[in-house]
């Protein structure tokens, strides 16, 4: 519990030393707050007693903060919001010693903003209270609206915006789900308690129904956040005009909270609405996977490729979450962690290139593993991690949601019904053939191939600290961590599965009934007849 | 229909994990040459780790061959595994660990044979690169074989698929490994993405097995088999071989995934031998002969693979025909050649297909090695017009003599191990009953010919004949720098040839590395006919049969005993003779026929080639042919036109109305809105009394209408 506000409140702490501290150690104050940050919550999750074992989840309790409305200052873990938390604050010192040269102008607001932002992300994976866990969602729009703002590229305000304003109008959405379901828990039981326990409980009694808008309303503020298509086309130009820790930052961490609060709102508190809707997400994912690579294919900015790769990857994501078996639910956990660190290094490695060429653009600078080498190295690793070679951290995420939507037509034999199939993973499965052939050209074009570059010396000129050829000891320092990150976790992934496992199966609790009774409902429409007769002859 | 199996049950034996070696020293080696790479190590440290632990994991697979004892399972720890339940389908297990039975053992003793000489060879070969690239060549080749090795030793699809996608990481790595130059780029990234269309049907049939047998795992799956538990096939078992299938078409080059492996011809000629022509392109061979009794699981399944390794053999030998690079030439070959391992898995004999594949790994190694010792020395020439003679020149005889063993085995040559193993095959489909399998035979015996053709064509041109060499474009000698050209594929001269041939240019001949590994190569391409000759003339068994006999590969299977097996095997006949001796008779026509064309054509009077080409080519109802066997067939081109382009024209149109229409019109649009219904209502705030006035009493107005509309619908 100490620890858990400590990594909260340390960058805070720090964002205000760096508020009232000199310009010159504004850095290093952000680099300490982030690191205590990390420590604090790397502590927590060595004494962590529930890894294996989800009956050990600490029951947690916090002051009271406005007893009548029943909120409080209430936060804990469970294996999934720990490896994300986990995930943020690694990625954090990281992003703060990645901006080291390309931030010279306004450092201190920077820096202070960027503690706020980590702060708020932990925050709201730590929040055990939904309206605390709503506070620092939607806090870490303010961070990173004014990082995008201020430091952007050319669009910046014009991104900035549409991205503020567009998840803010999601979140309304989550928002008056929330009070809606404290409203019905105080209508049973007469007193107002925001405990997402307690209001997992309540909104699982509600008639199916009612659940079918409540997950609805759940829906439209996630699926903004994750981006699902088509609600995604904030996502391209924040990560085109953010600057490199914003992009990592956003991609690795921000958008986790969509999945994540799929995995914590929307579909344990309505299993029924759920289920209803188990197909139509699955397909808006599948249309984003095909669609996002396709997109992908085509796009000459680096950054805005990644961008995008990133939609067609968390498509993948939700599909495994919506195949609602533990299969799934493991290999979507597992990929939000695991994009986090494959992206998040993408996004990294162009940020390098981009500050020693000031472009992105893949026709004009190419051929860079003749002028970098090193760089080169890290970026061919992240790039064939984010393809999902084996061996390599991607490849297990993707494999087991691919795995896990095939699987999920077979009722009476896994435990899990489910109306997704073989045809849902086929078509999915093409993304895989999509992102090699987009990532891949990307290399083509930035890693391999005669050497490009813009003759640009005034650009170099004007750049305060100028930069070595190659990457220098402070960014390779940064990939390095990541680099073991992606090898380890690929080759290792059994523990962290065994984490995730009890976790899966806890938010899946409800969903074989519901499934069931979706099935038997709609026997009746064409398409679900489809569905039941073949379930059906699997269950005898 | 499923019949039963008896495939031998795997025991546990974790004491045989010493096994796990050759899967970790190559592994350990990538480390040491990622270290040699990030040090900048001058020398030649990379190389001699990589030989050093690769000839450890071949000695540790020869320990295994002689301590083996029946199959079993080596667990080693566990890598993807989780259950979420007690029943048979409410877990996933895909651990690391081996599974070692005779298949395996064949497999993985010339896999690493062949890597340690190969590496051996390119440690001279790539000297060049010292220093450059030379330690990330060798990174290469140890991940290389480290996901060769745990293809063939994984014991689960999952471990399988590892190191298939591995071995795709590997080959892209190592065919643009010279990433200056565009080709080559462009030809890995191919290899790769035609790959994965491959894997995803490997991806989709290991799915399939899962959903349906509740595992992954050989032993399991094939005592599944041995039960017969399926009582009738439905068809998601029935489309399992095809999405297998699709998998083995893909990494062996087989129609329609076949185009990738000529560009792959980009990279290093060590890399061709042994990753594109030795190893990594029989794994599809592996894969169905390892997943063999789930072939059976749909009727036609293996009659689709005898068709399309048939017509795979015979459209690659005819472009083979009219290349004029030696390692297109070679590259088609290698192409036709795994057309016929196909047709053998295809017609019921496992064995004729994994013994062409051994005997052939040999064969074409040696080849492309010799190939590449030519490149080396002559400066990357290899247009075969250019190139005469080379056995009298002194320091070339090795290679020429080395190359005319690799020529004979590859045409067939009667007697020679190739010919065994060919005739495995083709014996096989001639004897079938079914009738489009002995069309397939004639069809491979016809193949057999173009093959004899197309392999003494290049013999005759480049090795006899009188002395007469044009060097290549490329200044090897100098570090490879961004200027030099792609090698030549169609035959017009390269621009800066004319300018070096005026220097006077030494080819430097090959020296101990590269002549050694080329004798015991043709040595080797020697010792494998020997259990073709024990069966043909000493009447023992085949050790190749043996080895697969003992393995989930075994015959027994296929198609022609499912359907009145007695009727033809009792008296086989081929044109009217008893079927070995009319098979013999044919086969050595076909082979001798061949070469006697290829002798004529391209050492006797070699005028007489280019006239018959010209000949052709006016008539307007035979010029098709040469167009299209030297255009490939337009195969790429038509890929382009069917998929690439529609897709790639799809994407920019979803790019665009990404932008100005799901963005521009639809968000923003909506985004406008309040702003617009701001402006409709802007007067009203003009400042003016009666404006406000008019509000209210328009606002007053909703409220009771809302009321009122609530109040009518009596609170519900």
């Amino acid at each position: 519990m100490l620890l858990i506000w400590t990594s909260i409140l340390f960058p805070i702490v720090a964002a205000f030393a760096v508020a009232i501290g000199p310009t010159k150690s504004a850095k290093w104050t952000a680099f300490a707050g982030t690191l205590a940050s990390l420590g604090a919550l790397t502590i927590f999750a060595w004494n962590f007693p529930a890894w294996h074992n989800a009956e050990h989840f600490p029951k947690t309790t916090g002051p009271s903060w406005i007893p009548h409305a029943g909120i409080t200052f209430s936060v804990g873990f469970d294996t999934v919001s720990l490896l994300l938390a986990l995930l943020s604050a690694f990625l954090m010192p990281l992003c703060i010693v990645g901006s080291f040269s390309a931030i010279t102008e306004r450092t201190k607001e920077y820096y202070g903003w960027f503690l706020v932002l980590g702060s708020s992300i932990i925050l709201a994976f730590a929040a055990r209270d939904a309206i605390l866990f709503y506070i620092g969602y939607e806090f870490t729009l303010v961070p990173m609206t004014l990082i995008i703002a201020i430091y952007g590229g050319t669009e910046r305000r014009v991104a900035a915006v549409k991205m503020f304003l567009y998840t803010f109008l999601g979140s309304m959405f989550m928002l008056a789900t929330l009070i809606y379901i404290g409203w019905e828990h105080r209508l049973a039981v007469g007193a107002w308690d925001f405990d997402i326990d307690t209001l997992t409980k309540t909104a699982t009694r509600l008639p199916s129904s009612t659940q079918y808008w409540v997950f609805a309303a759940f829906m439209v503020g996630f699926a903004v956040k994750v981006p699902l298509f088509p609600l995604h086309t904030w996502l391209p130009l924040a990560h085109d005009q953010a600057p490199t820790a914003g992009s990592v930052i956003l991609a690795s961490a921000m958008l986790k909270l969509g999945t994540y609060g799929n995995y914590r709102f929307a579909l344990p508190m309505a299993p029924a609405g759920g289920a209803d809707l188990m197909s139509f997400v699955a397909v808006l994912a599948i249309i984003a996977i095909i669609y996002a690579s396709l997109i992908c294919w085509v796009q000459t900015d680096a950054k805005k490729l990644i961008a995008y790769s990133s939609v067609a990857h968390l498509g993948l994501c939700m599909l495994g979450l919506f195949a609602l078996n533990p299969v799934g639910a493991e290999g979507a956990v597992f990929y939000m962690v695991n994009h986090g660190l494959s992206t998040g290094a993408l996004f990294l490695c162009i940020g390098m290139f981009y500050e020693r060429y000031h472009t992105k653009d893949t026709d004009v600078v190419g051929g860079l593993a003749k002028r970098m080498p090193v760089w080169a190295s890290f970026m061919v690793l992240f790039t064939l991690a984010s393809i999902g070679l084996p061996g390599l951290n991607g490849f297990v995420g993707e494999f087991l949601c691919l795995g896990g939507t095939f699987i999920s037509e077979h009722d009476g034999q896994t435990g899990y019904p489910g109306v997704l199939g073989p045809w849902y993973a086929v078509v999915a499965g093409l993304g895989l053939i999509f992102a090699a052939m987009y990532l891949l050209i990307l290399l083509g074009k930035l890693v391999w191939g005669p050497l490009r570059e813009p003759h640009d010396d005034a650009a170099h000129a004007t750049s305060a600290i100028r930069l070595p050829q190659d990457l220098c000891f402070r960014e390779i320092a940064i990939l390095t961590p990541l680099a073991v990150a992606c090898i380890w976790l690929g080759f290792q992934p059994k523990p962290m599965l065994d984490a995730i496992a009890p976790c899966a199966e806890r938010m899946l609790a409800n969903y074989p009934k519901e499934v069931e009774r979706y099935m038997s409902q709609s026997a009746g429409t064409p398409l679900a007849s489809i569905n039941g007769k073949t379930s059906e002859s699997r269950g005898e | 229909m499923t019949q039963l199996t008896s495939i031998p049950q795997a025991i546990i034996a974790p004491e045989l994990s010493w096994v796990g070696l050759a899967l970790l020293l190559p592994l350990l080696a990538a480390v040491g040459c990622a270290l040699c790479c990030a040090l900048r190590v001058k020398g030649k440290a990379a190389a001699i780790i990589t030989i050093l632990a690769l000839a450890a994991s071949f000695g540790i697979i020869v320990k295994a061959y002689f301590a083996y004892t029946g199959p079993v399972q080596v667990p080693i720890f566990q890598w993807l595994s989780f259950q979420w339940g007690t029943g048979q389908f409410q877990s996933f297990t895909a651990n690391c660990g081996m599974y070692i039975d005779t298949l395996t053992l064949y497999w993985m003793l010339f896999v690493t044979g062949l890597g340690t000489l190969i590496s051996i060879y390119a440690s001279e070969y790539m000297e060049g690169d010292c220093g450059a690239g030379y330690s990330r060549f060798f990174f290469g080749i140890c991940i290389f074989l480290f996901s060769m090795s745990a293809l063939v030793l994984g014991d689960n699809l999952i471990m399988l698929y590892l190191g298939w996608e591995g071995v795709g990481l590997a080959s892209y790595l190592l065919i643009g490994y010279d990433y200056a130059r565009p080709a080559a780029v462009a030809a890995g990234k191919k290899a790769f993405i035609m790959n994965r269309i491959g894997d995803l049907g490997l991806a989709l049939g290991i799915f399939m097995l899962w959903a349906n047998y509740g595992t992954v795992q050989y032993s399991e799956l094939f005592a599944a088999m041995n039960k017969g538990g399926q009582t009738s096939v439905d068809w998601e078992l029935s489309v399992i071989p095809f999405l297998l299938m699709l998998g083995a078409f893909g990494k062996s080059a087989q129609i329609p995934l076949f185009t990738w492996l000529p560009d792959a011809m980009e990279g290093p000629t060590p890399v061709s031998a042994l990753i594109h022509a030795a190893t990594m392109v029989t794994a599809g061979v592996y894969l169905i002969a390892r997943m063999y009794p789930f072939f059976e699981l749909h009727p036609q399944a293996l009659a689709t693979v005898a068709w399309v390794g048939g017509l795979t053999a015979l459209l690659a030998a005819t472009i083979g025909m009219a290349q004029y690079d030696i390692k297109r030439v070679f590259a088609y070959s290698t192409i036709s050649q795994l057309g016929y391992m196909f047709l053998g898995l295809g017609v019921g004999t496992t064995f004729g297909a994994c013994y062409h594949t051994l005997t052939h790994a040999f064969f074409k190694a040696l080849l492309f090695l010799t190939a590449g010792a030519i490149m080396h020395g002559f400066a990357g020439q290899l247009d075969l017009r250019k190139l005469s003679g080379l056995r009298l020149l002194p320091g070339w005889r090795i290679v020429s003599w080395t190359m005319l063993v690799g020529c004979l085995w590859l045409s067939a040559f009667p007697y020679t191990a190739a010919f065994f193993s060919k005739d495995a095959i083709l014996l096989k489909a001639l004897t079938s009953v079914r009738a489009d399998f002995r069309f397939l035979g004639w069809l491979g015996l016809f193949t057999a010919a173009l093959t004899a053709y197309y392999t003494f064509r290049v013999w005759f041109r480049v090795c006899a004949g009188p002395l007469h060499f044009e060097p290549g474009a490329e200044g090897h000698h100098e570090p490879h720098d961004d200027t030099h050209d792609k090698h030549d594929t169609h035959g017009k001269p390269a621009p800066a040839s004319a300018a070096k041939s005026t220097h006077a240019f030494h080819p430097h001949a090959p020296r101990w590395a590269i002549n050694g590994v080329l004798l015991i190569l043709a040595l080797g391409a020697l010792v494998v006919g020997i259990p073709g000759y024990n069966e043909t003339f000493a009447h023992k068994d085949n050790w190749a049969q043996q080895m697969i006999a003992g393995s989930s590969a075994m015959e027994g299977a296929g198609l022609a005993e499912d359907h009145g097996a007695e009727v033809s095997e009792a008296h086989p006949t081929v044109l009217g003779m008893d079927a070995h001796t009319g098979l013999t008779v044919v086969g050595c026509t076909a082979s001798i026929g061949g070469i006697l064309v290829a002798w004529y054509l391209h050492l006797r009077s070699r005028k007489s080639a280019d006239q018959l080409r010209a000949a052709l080519l006016r008539r307007w109802w035979i010029r098709w042919v040469p167009i299209c066997m030297e255009n490939k067939w337009y195969v790429d081109e038509i890929y382009h036109a069917c998929f690439r382009l529609p897709m790639w024209l799809g994407a920019q149109i979803l790019s665009f109305g990404d932008r100005h229409f799901l963005d521009g019109v639809m968000v923003d649009g909506l985004a406008k809105l309040p702003i617009a219904v701001g402006k409709l209502f802007k007067p009203l705030y003009g400042g003016a009394l009666q404006g406000y006035a008019a509000t209210m009493a328009g606002g007053i107005a909703l409220v009771v209408a809302w009321l009122s509309w609530v109040w009518l619908r009596g609170f519900n």
